[in-house]
């Protein structure tokens, strides 16, 4: 079982997007069984999902232990493909974890019952770095960092790459890729080629901004779902390749 | 969700649309499939699967087929998996959930279709107001049988599903499945699921007279023989032939160790069929047997070696389909029909129940008491007289007599106490796998030899016949190690608490030598 954490300190990055897509291709195609942790409290993963963005008890409940992660999962229209809703009550997951013994600890230690019975969790989580951030790095064998070709973009991988060499979270894979690409703007391919160059190990896989992403909250489904072919969803199957590639190295 | 059916049968005159109709008029519905097809129920000839409580079926429409495994009490699905047709044995699936399960419970045993079932399945999504799947249901709507309906619930909307339930079992009385769709065809056929069972489970009263006794065990186990002979004719698996033999070495067997109980000159000509038919069986047997282990010979070998075992295999099969038409050849000609027929009707002829024989007026428990007794005796003193330098002769000798006691022990357990015939049949057991391996090996390491002398003729490579050799000195080996454990095994055999309750059983009048 892997855990993949779809993360950036930054907002508005395609974080949703590629949590949700990679989900629906993993569960389809490599008919993996798969959850995915809605963790932002904007819940736009259980939007997407049509599933109302509720926990019981909220998150007290859960980091406390008094009820079990499995009994608050839902299954989605997907076959093989699970979510963890989000809840407004996940805006202090921070203060929540900070009330716990070892709290970088806590979400590692509650996503270990459902090692059996998943083959790939999927952590949606929101932006910054905080407690919940270095909670979901000590939970998470693979950092799913996608980006805008922007020049704050290496700055913001840099701090990433500093914190997990600081802290050493060796266990980590970074997996940066570039996400929300108009391949039109020079900046953009100039910024990508300059990014290549100092990070090498930067996925192949673009994806483009593009209006079948943006059509998602319309739809309230994976592209997948939508749409058999296209330059979008051909991009996050590539993306699904290559990260299935780095799971299996 | 608590762990209620899931699976109801429509009532009788309840239509696909009379159903979709009723349920959209309570839930917001979508029909993600309607499709036509055919399920064809697959088991063994043995209704294993049955016995196991999984039913196993093979659903074609025009766009697809699979295979799936349903738990027959409750009705859920076990596994599924697209297959293009059915396969014939286990070991034909791909590997995955319903290989692991079926090989459990079948082995060998082919997986034969019982019937076959036009109907249309609709796939149905119950939805709430955004528009979210909080339900899944599949009504099978079959075109000559009542309909069932199949609840499936989502995880995380256990309301829904309780609020259907309800709906089905309080509002339209929909009644929980009791039976399953097969049951229903078969009982439509006036069939039943095979109450076949390849072990001796005749039952027997202490003081029936001991020929009357006879009668029946011979009756019984030529029920076995009738049964089992079309799928040897057809050779649909292996153990068809299997049990086939098991039951004529069980009437020999009785034949020659039952003597005096019905008279001896009668059955002389019996005697002397059986023996014909063990003997013209023995080949596609042993070539069966051949081919289900060549697998595990593959395995002795190291993996460079093992593709050049490809000949043997050819060979084998070769044999094994010359062996089999001379078998059918046997068992479809006059003289096999004729005796076969004629030894049923002297076994009910009721006049050969009255008649006078030395043993014939014992009750059938005082006459097993005295041979198995008897024959106990004989195993514990040829056992007793093998050593270290005992030729290989004095085991197989000392096998046929404990598979001799094993048989009358088998005739006459419903007899006993079934806990203390069970336990001694088990010692025994372990005694007969010592003196089965050593023989087996020893008959292997013959046979083998001799396949490769003719893998030789046939300008087979030297590197096969470096691999058959390696396999003979490998069955050499395995042969000198049953034969060290021999010792070990009798011990445990003849150990004199195992002699008191065999005493105790069976002659609680005599005492036994420790």
């Amino acid at each position: 079982m892997t855990i993949i954490a779809s993360y950036n300190i930054k907002g508005g990055v395609g974080k949703t997007a590629t949590a949700v897509n990679l989900a629906h291709i993993a569960s389809q195609k490599n008919h993996f069984k798969v959850l995915v942790w809605d963790l932002d409290p904007q819940g736009a993963t259980s939007y997407y999902f049509r599933i109302k963005p509720k926990v019981k008890g909220g998150s007290k409940a859960f980091i406390s232990g008094t009820r079990a992660l499995d009994g608050l999962i839902k299954a989605t229209d997907y076959e093989n493909l699970d979510l963890l809703p989000a809840d407004f009550s996940f805006r202090n997951l921070d203060l929540a974890l900070d009330g716990h013994k070892k709290p970088t600890q806590r979400l590692k230690k509650l996503l270990a019952p459902l090692k059996k019975e998943y083959d790939l969790i999927i952590l949606d989580c929101p932006p910054n770095i905080s407690l919940l951030s270095e909670a979901i790095f000590e939970a998470s064998d693979m950092l799913l960092s996608p980006m805008i070709p922007t020049t704050l973009s290496l700055r913001t991988l840099e701090q990433l790459k500093k914190y997990l060499k600081d802290n050493k979270l060796n266990h980590l894979t970074l997996l940066p890729f570039f996400s929300m690409v108009d391949r039109r703007k020079k900046m953009h391919n100039e910024i990508m080629r300059d990014i290549t160059d100092i990070y090498p190990d930067t996925l192949k896989s673009v994806i483009p901004y593009a209006s079948d992403v943006e059509r998602m909250g319309w739809e309230r489904q994976p592209l997948g779902a939508y749409m058999g072919r296209g330059r979008s969803i051909d991009a996050y199957r590539n993306l699904w390749n290559e990260v299935w590639l780095a799971m299996n190295a | 969700m608590s762990a209620g059916s899931l699976y109801f049968k429509c009532p009788d005159n309840l239509t696909a649309k009379k159903f979709l109709k009723k349920l959209a008029k309570i839930v917001t519905l979508e029909i993600v499939a309607q499709e036509y097809m055919c399920k064809t129920f697959y088991d063994s000839f043995d209704s294993l699967l049955y016995t196991h409580n999984m039913i196993c079926e093979f659903n074609h429409s025009q766009k697809q087929s699979n295979m799936c495994l349903i738990d027959r009490k409750l009705g859920h699905m076990i596994a599924t998996e697209m297959v293009e047709d059915m396969p014939r044995f286990v070991g034909q699936c791909a590997e995955g959930r319903i290989k692991k399960l079926l090989v459990s419970s079948l082995a060998m045993r082919a997986i034969i279709p019982l019937c076959h079932l036009p109907l249309t399945v609709y796939r149905l999504n119950i939805l709430n107001k955004d528009q979210k799947i909080v339900l899944r249901l599949q009504l099978d709507a079959y075109d000559d049988l009542n309909h069932y309906v199949r609840v499936l619930p989502l995880k995380g909307y256990d309301k829904a599903a309780e609020k259907m339930l309800s709906v089905l079992q309080a509002q339209w009385h929909f009644k929980p499945a009791k039976s399953t769709a097969l049951d229903d065809a078969l009982k439509s056929m006036n069939q039943a699921p095979q109450s076949y069972s390849s072990k001796f489970q005749l039952k027997l009263t202490p003081d029936t007279p001991a020929n009357e006794a006879c009668l029946h065990i011979y009756l019984y186990l030529l029920k076995v023989i009738n049964k089992n002979e079309s799928g040897v004719i057809e050779d649909i698996d292996t153990e068809f032939l299997h049990d086939f033999r098991v039951a004529v070495r069980r009437t020999r067997a009785g034949l020659n160790q039952l003597k005096n109980v019905l008279p001896d000159n009668e059955l002389a000509q019996y005697a002397e069929f059986f023996a014909w038919l063990g003997q013209i069986t023995s080949t596609t047997r042993d070539l069966d047997v051949y081919l289900l282990s060549y697998q595990d010979y593959k395995l002795i070998l190291p993996a460079e070696m093992q593709a050049d075992l490809e000949p043997f295999y050819t060979l084998l099969k070769q044999k094994q389909i010359i062996a089999q038409d001379s078998l059918v050849e046997h068992l479809t000609s006059d003289y096999y029909q004729d005796s076969l027929a004629n030894w049923e009707k002297y076994l009910n002829s009721s006049v050969r129940k009255s008649t006078k024989t030395d043993m014939g007026g014992l009750t059938v428990k005082e006459l097993a008491d005295k041979r198995i007794w008897k024959m106990l005796k004989r195993v514990l003193s040829e056992g007793a007289a093998i050593n270290h330098d005992s030729p290989a002769e004095a085991l197989h000798d000392l096998r046929k007599t404990a598979k001799k006691l094993r048989y009358l022990m088998e005739f006459f357990a419903s007899l006993y106490t079934p806990s203390d015939i069970k336990l001694l049949i088990k010692s025994l057991k372990q005694l007969q796998k010592v003196l089965g391996d050593f023989q087996d090996y020893e008959i292997q390491e013959i046979s083998l030899k001799q396949f490769k002398k003719e893998l030789k003729d046939n300008q087979a490579t030297e590197n096969t016949l470096l691999a058959m050799e390696k396999l003979v000195t490998h069955l050499e080996h395995q042969r000198g190690l049953a034969r060290e454990k021999f010792a070990d095994r009798f011990n445990l055999f003849q150990k004199i608490e195992h002699q008191a309750q065999f005493q105790l059983l069976f002659a609680p009048a005599q005492k036994v030598k420790s």
